[in-house]
């Protein structure tokens, strides 16, 4: 078999390390996973307060902190050209051949992608989030995101409404959109007294031990573990703790998170005198939520809009049954026997969360066993392979019909995006009546700005930097690199 | 894709002869247990392999390769079931049978029946229709068992796809199933069509506060040209008012008689029991929790004309004497609260037990006495507010000395729009203190007007009267739509014509500074015609427009959580 092509991929996103969050790891992770493979990956933030110019970090993976005016939640200024000087000066240093944006609210990405396309390099998007389309805000992230993504090579989504939702938002050919979810470092979500090799008995066909029932004393203790946001879905929480509590003696709450909806959490605890039965624990790090989570039985998750979840799969990997509304890419995400769904409702949830105490009293729910289940769904690694498989395509490593294999002939015949200027205003075109004019004006400007910068600063007078030793690529679906991600997230 | 043309790609290749051919010989065809003719057809003459489905029949969606499935369709005849056949091969390539196929159903070309959207419906330009016919399928399968060696090594025949991430399935990452792709899409799901008179109905609110604004401004244009005295504008307007609010009694009064006369009581006293001691607040909170769900909208429903704090004639300021009246109430007979609550939440609270039904209640009947003190708090409030205004007009009066009138024009005129435009339309009856903005803005523009007026009468005359427009007029005009349609309408025409008739003589005056009633009854006539015109028009566009309306909704959308007794944690 002939060697695999590696690449060199430059992440670009508002949101990075030291920032906690699920685009923030996906990227490390994602990043650290394909350097596995033998990629080399940089990744292009903004700078964070005195974060500034270049950072390595474990595993070879360089990070270009570029200082920019950050306006509202770590998301820059959306200055349509001011970041392109520097993105070429980085992407020619680094012989970037694919950009990787993250984020349909980071400005930095969308600038990124737009840029790449001028200067001809090949771009994946990839969406963390949903997105409705009534009210303003929403319109306008939308429309910018059409801009985006008309140009864009490929798109990839974290679950399969995600998809839907980008398609819808951006109009886009579904074929281009791949579904690659998120994964966990299932290492860092252990359960307690996890033994990590069960069957490690004379001969390994151990009978697994019988499910042991809780007794009807025992304490269930309920896990929380969210910021305390409305879209959280912190009101249904808020209505349903004291009836759930008053339903089940015996149970008891443990919460994590701050946010706004906090002091009503606090409110309710104090009119019904729950103190003794629910706990906040305030904010907590990344790095404690799995010890916060092996204190628990039950895992609820009352959230109200979700792309993917991420936290689910963690608790169902601590071993914790989940009880989660029915929302988002929710249902796609774990199998029926680990989680019980509930309506966005109040009563359906004090109904579901019953069910679910009820189920573990009575030992039917086999929560030992979800840890080696979770690792084999989810996985980095798995990840990495498959967005590899996207920078195939997109590169024409994998033929055409390979990759868009069972429909052909999409746009014109082809969806390979080609670079020539009157095509990609042509797809510009089609945006909008008034908005498809104004993106081609911009995206003209564009590359008339770009043709200023090659006069200007010549690309031979770039240096093109050493590269980080390469690795020899990992073999496929090797899962032994899976640790590397514990360490890395500790050092900066 | 795989559903849609499990016909075609059907590795056998008789299944699709036998199908048209079965489809000829069934389709109209009433089935009969022996013989066959012309327009029966003999069941023992079907295949062996064959299931019959009669309407509404439970059917499973496995499938089994050569079974010939017979929809019955009825068509309501008298004497025989005359059922039109539908022939269906049932087939797959899925041995497991997991995940159903969505029924190939030939009678009923499915997709937009059922309201499923395929991707194309996600492009703006269609560019392609790739799965219309046979022949695209039979143009893409080459490739697709291309790509299924690639993947599938052995297997000949794959699972089907699922909307699932934790399993791995043997599909590519962009893979896009055609039945369920976007199979949760609802377009315009809440979408009520409007009738045009209904429309033009509502939009009366409208007409009449811009009226009423118009007669606002006209007074004032009357006063700053010294042609009416500001005392008569006042002491009609206050006369008209305190008519107005006569009726209003009498309507809230009227109201009350309709509702259980001992609810009141209870609720009263509830509200003192309840404030009593938290344990037993407590305890009534939870027996409310649980007995509150039938009774909760007729509860709601009964609360606002009860008139147990505030009525909403008054402005804050009668708002909160009101609310430590109640207080006083409370606190004098009982032990004082044991846990001490923001004002806010006390509110709140009794709110609260206002909807649950108490257990202990002394019998006592304070309606009359609450009724009572409602009217002298009114009456208070509307004596502090007249005192008030009284003491100010001098500092108002000169309070824009330095500005220049243009500036004031513009600024109230800004401030005018800003009322109309934030005004709150829709409130009902129990609204409390609605569009706070719209309101605000009218009494500041009201105020720099009065800064224009020489003397301290007139300035007192204007922002009186402005109180009574702005602030309590829309109250009344609210009950009115309430009470009765007619009174509606006939209080809009008086208004139009109000209006029309005031700009008429504002903007034409004699020499002798008399009343131009020629221009007047110009006036009235236009404005007629304007309103006609403009709610006329207005609704008729609107209806029009309705045709771009597109709404998407789907799984992606925040969920709206229902909660049962939110009341208790926001009073919104």
């Amino acid at each position: 078999m002939a060697r695999r092509r590696t690449y060199t991929v430059a992440m670009v996103s508002d949101y990075f390390f030291p920032q906690p969050g699920g685009v923030e790891s996906h990227i490390y992770q994602l990043s650290s996973k394909l350097i596995d493979r033998g990629h080399k990956v940089i990744i292009i933030t903004h700078a964070y307060d005195d974060r500034k110019g270049v950072r390595y970090l474990t595993n070879g993976v360089k990070v270009y902190h570029v200082p920019f005016f950050v306006i509202y939640r770590q998301t820059t200024f959306p200055t349509v050209f001011s970041f392109f000087p520097v993105f070429r000066n980085i992407c020619i240093r680094e012989r970037i051949e694919i950009v990787h944006g993250h984020g349909s609210l980071s400005s930095l990405c969308h600038e990124a992608i737009l840029h790449a396309r001028t200067m001809g390099l090949r771009t994946v998007f990839t969406d963390h989030s949903l997105f409705g389309f009534a009210d303003a805000a929403s319109i306008l992230t939308n429309k910018l995101l059409k801009f985006i993504l008309s140009d864009v090579d490929h798109s990839i989504c974290v679950s399969h409404t995600c998809k839907e939702n980008t398609v819808l938002r951006a109009s886009l050919d579904p074929l281009m959109v791949s579904v690659i979810p998120n994964a966990i470092v299932a290492e860092s979500f252990r359960p307690r007294n996890y033994r990590s090799s069960p069957r490690a008995g004379a001969n390994g066909f151990q009978p697994d031990p019988p499910a042991r029932p809780l007794a009807p004393h025992e304490m269930i203790t309920i896990v929380v573990i969210s910021r305390l946001f409305y879209n959280k879905g912190t009101d249904l929480l808020t209505a349903a703790i004291p009836r759930i509590l008053e339903e089940h003696p015996n149970t008891r709450f443990l919460i994590a998170g701050s946010g706004p909806n906090a002091i009503d959490l606090e409110q309710m605890i104090e009119t019904n005198v729950l103190q003794d039965r629910v706990q906040m624990l305030g904010p907590i790090r990344h790095e404690e939520v799995r010890d916060v989570m092996t204190r628990g039985h039950i895992y609820l998750h009352p959230s109200l809009t979700e792309a993917f979840g991420t936290v689910i799969v963690e608790a169902a990997s601590c071993g914790l049954y989940v009880v989660c509304t029915q929302v988002g890419g929710i249902p796609e995400v774990l199998p029926s026997h680990m989680t019980t769904f509930a309506k966005p409702e109040e009563d359906d949830v004090v109904a579901a969360t019953g069910k679910a105490i009820t189920a573990m009293r009575a030992g039917q729910v086999r929560t030992e066993k979800f840890h080696d289940q979770v690792k084999k769904m989810y996985s980095w690694s798995n990840v990495a392979l498959r967005t590899e498989r996207v920078y195939d395509g997109i590169t024409g490593t994998i033929s055409e019909e390979d990759f868009y294999g069972f429909d052909i002939g999409g746009y014109n015949g082809s969806r390979i995006r080609d670079f020539t200027l009157i095509d990609r205003l042509k797809r510009y075109y089609g945006c909008g009546i008034w908005a498809g004019k104004l993106f081609c004006l911009c995206v003209a400007i564009d590359y008339l700005f770009f043709l200023f910068l090659e006069w200007w600063f010549p690309r031979e007078n770039i240096d093109v930097c050493p590269d980080w030793p390469r690795k020899p690529s990992a073999d496929e679906g090797s899962s032994s690199v899976d640790g590397d991600a514990k360490r890395a997230s500790s050092r900066a | 894709m795989k559903p849609r043309n499990s016909v075609g790609s059907s590795p056998l290749a008789s299944p699709k002869n036998s199908l048209e051919d079965w489809e000829n010989r069934l389709i109209g065809k009433t089935l009969h247990a022996t013989d066959t003719g012309p327009t029966t057809f003999c069941i023992k003459d079907l295949p062996g392999e064959r299931r019959i489905i009669k309407p509404n029949d439970a059917t499973t969606e496995d499938y089994i390769e050569e079974r010939l499935n017979v929809t019955h369709h009825h068509h309501h005849h008298q004497h025989n079931e005359k059922d039109a056949l539908t022939a269906m091969p049932s087939h797959t390539d899925d041995d497991e049978s997991e995940t159903p196929f969505p029924t190939l159903d030939l009678h009923v070309s499915s997709r937009l029946a059922s309201g499923l959207l395929s991707p194309d419906d996600a492009f703006p330009p269609p560019h392609r229709a790739p799965y219309a016919g046979d022949s695209a399928s039979e143009l893409g399968r080459p490739r697709l068992r291309r790509l299924h060696s690639d993947q599938g090594g052995s297997r000949r025949r794959k699972r089907s796809w699922k909307k699932l991430m934790w399993v791995k399935q043997s599909y590519p990452d962009n893979y896009t199933d055609q039945a369920t792709f976007l199979g949760d899409l609802q377009r315009n799901p809440r979408l009520k069509p409007y009738d045009f008179w209904p429309l033009v109905a509502d939009s009366t609110v409208i007409l009449q506060h811009v009226c009423s604004v118009i007669i606002f401004v006209v007074c004032f244009a009357f006063i700053f040209q010294d042609r009416v005295s500001p005392v008569s504008i006042v002491s009609w307007s206050s006369g008209a008012t305190v008519a107005g609010w006569f009726v209003w009694e009498y309507w809230v009064s009227r109201e009350d008689q309709n509702e259980d006369p001992s609810s009141l009581g209870t609720s009263v006293a509830t509200v003192v029991v309840g404030r009593s001691g938290s344990l037993n607040r407590r305890r009534t909170r939870a027996a409310s929790i649980r007995r509150q769900t039938p009774l909760r909208s007729e509860s709601t429903a009964r609360y606002p004309p009860s008139g147990l704090s505030a009525p909403p004639t008054k402005l804050s300021l009668t708002d909160v004497s009101a609310n430590s009246s109640t207080s006083n109430l409370s606190s004098a007979g009982r032990p004082p609260p044991t846990t001490v609550s923001t004002p806010s939440l006390r509110t709140r609270l009794s709110h609260e037990m206002l909807s649950s039904p108490s257990e202990t209640i002394p019998p006592f009947n304070p309606g009359e006495i609450n009724h009572f003190h409602e009217r002298l708090g009114t009456l208070k409030s509307s004596a502090l507010i007249y005192s008030t205004l009284l003491g100010l007009s001098p500092i108002l009066k000169s309070l824009t000395r330095s500005t220049s009138s243009d500036s004031i024009w513009a600024m109230s005129f800004w401030l005018l729009v800003i009322n109309i435009f934030f005004f709150d339309y829709s409130g009902g009856v129990g609204a409390k203190f609605p569009a706070s903005l719209s309101t605000n803005a009218a009494l500041m523009a009201s105020t720099v007007l009065a800064s224009r007026l020489p003397s301290t009468t007139q300035v007192f005359s204007l922002t009186l009267f402005s109180i009574e427009v702005f602030g309590l007029f829309p109250v009344f005009r609210r009950h009115v739509r309430h009470q009765s349609w007619q009174l509606n309408v006939a209080l809009t025409i008086l208004l139009v014509l109000g209006a029309g008739l005031g700009v008429g003589l504002v903007v034409r005056q004699r020499e002798d500074g008399g009343w131009n009633w020629t221009s007047g009854i110009v006036g009235m006539v236009i404005s007629v015609l304007l309103a006609v015109v403009g709610t006329g028009g207005c609704s008729w566009w609107l209806i029009g427009l309705q045709k771009y309306k597109n709404e998407i909704r789907g799984p992606w959308d925040p969920a709206r959580p229902i909660i049962m007794n939110r009341q208790r944690w926001d009073d919104k």
